[in-house]
């Protein structure tokens, strides 16, 4: 997704995809945000169109922060769930 | 529990699809009486399969949801006053929400969403969200004044599909999605979880809710409570704004 550029350092992180038990491990910058990381992941996987987070342990993480305002660090595992809306 | 309160509290069910048919018995049978249902829709013979109080002759005259399931809990209750209303809950008069005491959101799209959460938060109301896609469901409580909403928990693929319907029919007609129908062993879990922590709010136990989110995961048999934290700059909670000044794109209607 990113490489060294800028001045920022890239750090691995690693995507679980909950519904299949596959992961991916992205290169990314700390000024990231999960937003893209979130559809990031849900392109590499052909996810169907939907509402998806990223959460790590049993917290969800906030679209708009960056990597480093969600207190990532490299080797850190995020999972991708989809968020249900059907009713 | 404390039955006296429950039999009083005026409840606001909006959407009266799979998931309202559930939370619909679930109330009724759990002594609740006072509930408003609020639906848009007509029953269609594709709802059959998945909606207790739904039959083909209610499909074939193309009866309003809200209408059949109020009738339905009057004949599981003939104690129970419930009230339907057909039409978009974005379009009921604001005083809706502050006329109840809690509202349980049974929705299938995302705006309606928010604007149920929205109007729950602004008004004080404990606002319980339930969702399904196939064997996922998750049910969110917001507890106004304190916590997050369930906009807090959004991100920009909520935005992306915000006007989308995921009906229990299945995935929007619209965009050609797959079809992927309620699954009625989820929307059962789904029903009963919210319904459990709606008869918490109103016997005065918040203590006991939920904190934030519940999520299931019937393919994996895995449930478990995650932490969705407060978003400053979430439009819904009083300052709105975040140290970055930035707002979610997407505001209550």
């Amino acid at each position: 997704m990113s490489s060294i550029s800028g001045g920022f350092l890239p750090v691995r992180i690693k995507v679980k995809n909950a519904e299949t038990g596959a992961s991916v491990e992205m290169e990314l910058e700390m000024e990231n945000t999960i937003d893209e990381v979130i559809e990031s992941a849900a392109t590499f996987w052909s996810k169907d169109m939907g509402a998806y987070v990223l959460r790590k342990g049993k917290k969800v993480l906030r679209g708009g922060n960056s990597l480093k305002d969600a207190g990532l660090r490299a080797d850190d595992v995020l999972e991708l769930i989809p968020d249900p809306e059907g009713g | 529990m404390d039955l006296v309160s429950i039999s009083g509290a005026k409840v606001l069910m909006i959407g009266a699809g799979a998931l309202g048919n559930e939370v619909a018995k679930d109330l009724v049978l759990s002594g609740f009486r006072k509930v408003t249902i609020v639906d848009m829709d007509h029953v269609v013979g594709s709802n059959l399969n998945r909606c207790l109080f739904f039959s083909r002759e209610d499909a074939r005259q193309g009866r309003k949801k809200a209408e059949v399931v109020a009738e339905g809990m009057r004949v599981l209750s003939a104690d129970a006053r419930p009230r339907p209303i057909t039409g978009r809950v974005q379009d009921q008069p604001g005083r809706l929400f502050s006329d109840h005491d809690i509202v349980l959101g049974c929705l299938d799209n995302i705006e309606a969403r928010i604007h149920a959460n929205a109007h729950s938060y602004s008004t004080g109301k404990v606002y319980i969200d339930g969702g399904m896609d196939g064997m996922l469901g998750k049910v969110m409580v917001a507890r106004p004044p304190k916590g997050a909403c369930l906009q807090c928990g959004m991100n920009r693929t909520h935005a992306k599909i915000a006007s989308m319907r995921f009906s229990c029919t299945g995935r929007d007609v619209v965009f050609h999605e797959p079809k992927l129908a309620a699954e009625i062993t989820t929307t059962s879990i789904v029903s009963a979880v919210m319904v459990r922590e709606a008869l918490k709010a109103v016997s005065g136990h918040p203590e006991m809710l939920l904190n934030n989110a519940f999520y299931y995961d019937g393919r994996r048999n895995l449930s478990e409570e995650m932490e969705i934290p407060l978003d400053p700059e979430c439009p819904v909670h009083p300052r709105g704004r975040g140290a970055t000044g930035k707002r979610k794109r997407f505001k209550s209607t």
